[in-house]
């Protein structure tokens, strides 16, 4: 599914991922912790495709292409999905329009006729229901004026509604309370599947007592330092980061 | 005073027709003008260079030019091409209460009125016209009359061509119309049109000014609305840019309880150059204005907008709105945006802003992460401000072609 290989990037010059590996194979859940700065979420945006983010070495194939080649919305065409830590608020977009042209720019590549409004309505309806947002904020500007937790679940909708390949969550933990955060762990795990794939960045251990990671890495300074299975997210927990003081040098070494 | 100015004064001098007396007073006026230069705070932005560069080498008049009729609004059109009249006004079947007359045939004292009243004083261009226009057209709504076609008046420029017109309406007391003002061109060419408008007590006016003139056809021009008691304006404006395009649109409450709306919306390409002033007059009480102004300039472009609310002494009781929003595509576009308030009455609300505002990469980024073409993102992102307004025009037939033409143009405008 995704290939990572000695991955530099850098954001205003600044080189934020250094050397970093990475191979996660169709339906497997891949977690990503570390520490504030180790470059988690500038991962999520390079590979999603955002401007400024310059990658300087190494290479990522998804499915088998170049990612690094492709637009930002061809990447998101050929599935991949970026749920963002903070979504932008856009007032004069209704979230409706928003999800229909996407879902039907999604339709367009795989070669399928746009959906009807009122087909689009249907499916729409449900993923609101599954992620547990009224049906209003469909007809609300895009993100306007949500709360932090509202704004997170939209996210999983978006997701729900564009079924894609990789998804990769940015700390779609940060925020929540317990409730909310069943929610949108429910909502990933009703998406998991042998042909899904998921990275799920976290700071805290808390989100992987619902989403269960096939395996965890832990990312310092723009690298992945130490891998293992759902156990090392504990070990994480009980220790800290403190540690990785040392080891990221010593893996530098 | 500027070798154009001369050549204008020039050919002037040799029209003959029964407007002579008043053609020689606005010459007159003409020769103690001075051309403007940037440091005359009209034209403080837009320069007259291309039109003084413009080469005109005059059009072949018999030409036919094909002009779009729109599917659906059923409307009455006059035709222009290079400021002659292409309509055959005794072929035309007119509603009862609707009298079109062509200034040729309208030598009398409402042909006088049509070049007595216009407001030339500041502005040089309506002096020229004054001079050089020599068709016309007197629209009369006889009072009580309630017109519900349409008129639509179409003004093509083709290369090298040039157009002087000047339209008088008058609405009668109680009467209703809808007149559109339509012109194109992207060639060099030169239009001056200037409209004059007098709605009498209580009569309700639709009015559309469609500045489609673009690349290289210079346009000067403008509208000008006389409201008399209880009467309505509902004015929307709609321009594209060229290498020079100037209006003038000017309201004057001139008896009170009159209710003013004027929308614009101009969308200016790459290099275009539009200058909008608009000045309103409110010289009497209890009358009303909401004027709203939005614009998208692209890269190197350059937008003016000069809204002027004059609010005389005995004016009491004046509600004025005045609203002027633009967004940037591109670092070397350029909006000049000036309010100007002149209240001169203590019990009035008056209200203005001017905002201007660039492209939000972050919201672009986040609808193409979810697979939506930049170019269609933008559409989504910036057209919504401007669409609010053409949703506001009462026909919608008119609307909905317009919201085609305006998509389309904005599409191929490039983002930088």
């Amino acid at each position: 599914m995704l290939k990572i290989k000695n991955l530099h990037a850098s954001v205003e010059d600044k080189t934020i991922i250094k050397g970093l590996d990475l191979n996660i194979k169709p339906g497997e859940v891949h977690a990503i912790m570390g520490p504030n700065g180790a470059g988690k979420s500038t991962l999520g945006y390079v590979l999603s495709g955002r401007e400024g983010y310059e990658v300087s070495e190494g290479s990522v194939e998804f499915k088998g292409q170049d990612l690094l080649e492709m637009d930002i919305e061809e990447r998101a065409r050929e599935g991949l999905f970026l749920a963002f830590q903070y979504p932008v608020e856009i007032p004069g977009v209704s979230n409706m329009e928003f999800m229909k042209e996407s879902v039907n720019a999604m339709r367009k590549k795989q070669g399928l006729e746009p959906l009807t409004a009122a087909e689009f309505l249907k499916k729409a309806k449900e993923a609101c229901k599954q992620v547990n947002l009224p049906l209003d904020f469909l007809k609300r500007g895009v993100n306007e004026g949500f709360s932090g937790g509202e704004k997170k679940r939209n996210e999983i909708m978006q997701m729900i509604l564009l079924e894609p390949k990789l998804c990769i969550l940015d700390e779609s933990d940060s925020g929540l309370d317990i409730d909310a955060l069943q929610v949108v762990a429910n909502g990933v795990n009703s998406q998991r599947s042998p042909e899904r794939s998921f990275i799920v960045v976290t700071h805290y251990q808390r989100l992987l007592d619902y989403i269960k990671p096939d395996f965890v890495h832990i990312l310092a300074d723009g690298k992945i330092v130490k891998s293992g299975d759902a156990s090392l997210a504990l070990e994480v927990e009980k220790a800290g980061y403190a540690w990785l003081g040392d080891k990221s040098k010593e893996a530098g070494a | 005073m500027s070798q154009w100015l001369e050549q204008v004064i020039d050919r002037a001098s040799e029209v003959q027709d029964w407007l002579g007396p008043i053609r020689q007073k606005s010459l007159a006026e003409l020769r103690e003008q001075r051309w403007p230069n940037r440091r005359v705070e009209a034209w403080k932005y837009t320069s007259l260079t291309p039109l003084e560069q413009l080469q005109l080498s005059g059009s072949d008049k018999a030409t036919q030019v094909p002009y779009d009729q729109i599917a659906g609004l059923e409307s009455l059109d006059l035709v222009f091409v290079n400021g002659q009249l292409q309509t055959d006004l005794k072929q035309c079947s007119l509603p009862a209460g609707l009298r079109i007359r062509n200034l040729s045939e309208a030598d009398d004292e409402s042909g006088a009125d049509l070049f007595a009243d216009i407001k030339p004083k500041r502005h040089l261009f309506g002096l020229v016209n004054d001079v050089l226009a020599q068709q016309g057209l007197i629209i009369e709504v006889a009072d009580g009359a309630s017109i519900a076609r349409p008129v639509r008046l179409v003004q093509l420029c083709t290369l090298g061509g040039e157009s002087h017109t000047r339209i008088l309406v008058r609405l009668g007391e109680k009467s209703r119309l809808t007149v559109i003002e339509q012109g194109e061109g992207q060639d060099p060419s030169l239009s001056t049109a200037f409209a004059e408008y007098e709605l009498g007590r209580q009569a309700y006016l639709e009015h559309y000014r469609l500045s489609l003139h673009q690349a290289k056809a210079v346009q000067l021009g403008g509208s000008h609305f006389r409201l008399l008691e209880k009467s309505q304006l509902n004015s929307h404006l709609v321009a594209y840019g060229s290498d020079l395009s100037r209006l003038d649109v000017d309201i004057e409450h001139a008896e009170s309880h009159a209710f003013a709306k004027f929308n614009a919306i101009y969308l200016l390409a790459s290099g275009e150059t539009f200058d909008l002033h608009s000045t309103i007059e409110h010289r009497v009480p209890h009358g009303t204005t909401e004027e709203n102004a939005r614009g998208i300039v692209g890269d190197r472009a350059k937008a003016v907008f000069n809204g002027r609310i004059h609010i005389h002494r005995d004016a009491q009781k004046t509600l004025a709105e005045l609203n002027n929003r633009n967004l940037l595509l591109s670092r070397r576009g350029q909006i000049n945006t000036k309010p100007e308030l002149e209240i001169y009455a203590d019990d009035v609300q008056c209200a203005h802003g001017a905002t201007v505002a660039e492209i939000e990469e972050s919201a672009l980024y986040y609808l193409q992460s979810r697979g939506i073409p930049r170019s269609q993102a933008l559409v989504m992102l910036n057209f919504g401000f401007i669409q609010e307004l053409v949703n506001q025009m009462p026909n919608r037939v008119l609307g909905e072609w317009l919201q085609v033409r305006l998509k389309d143009r904005f599409r191929q405008m490039e983002v930088k």
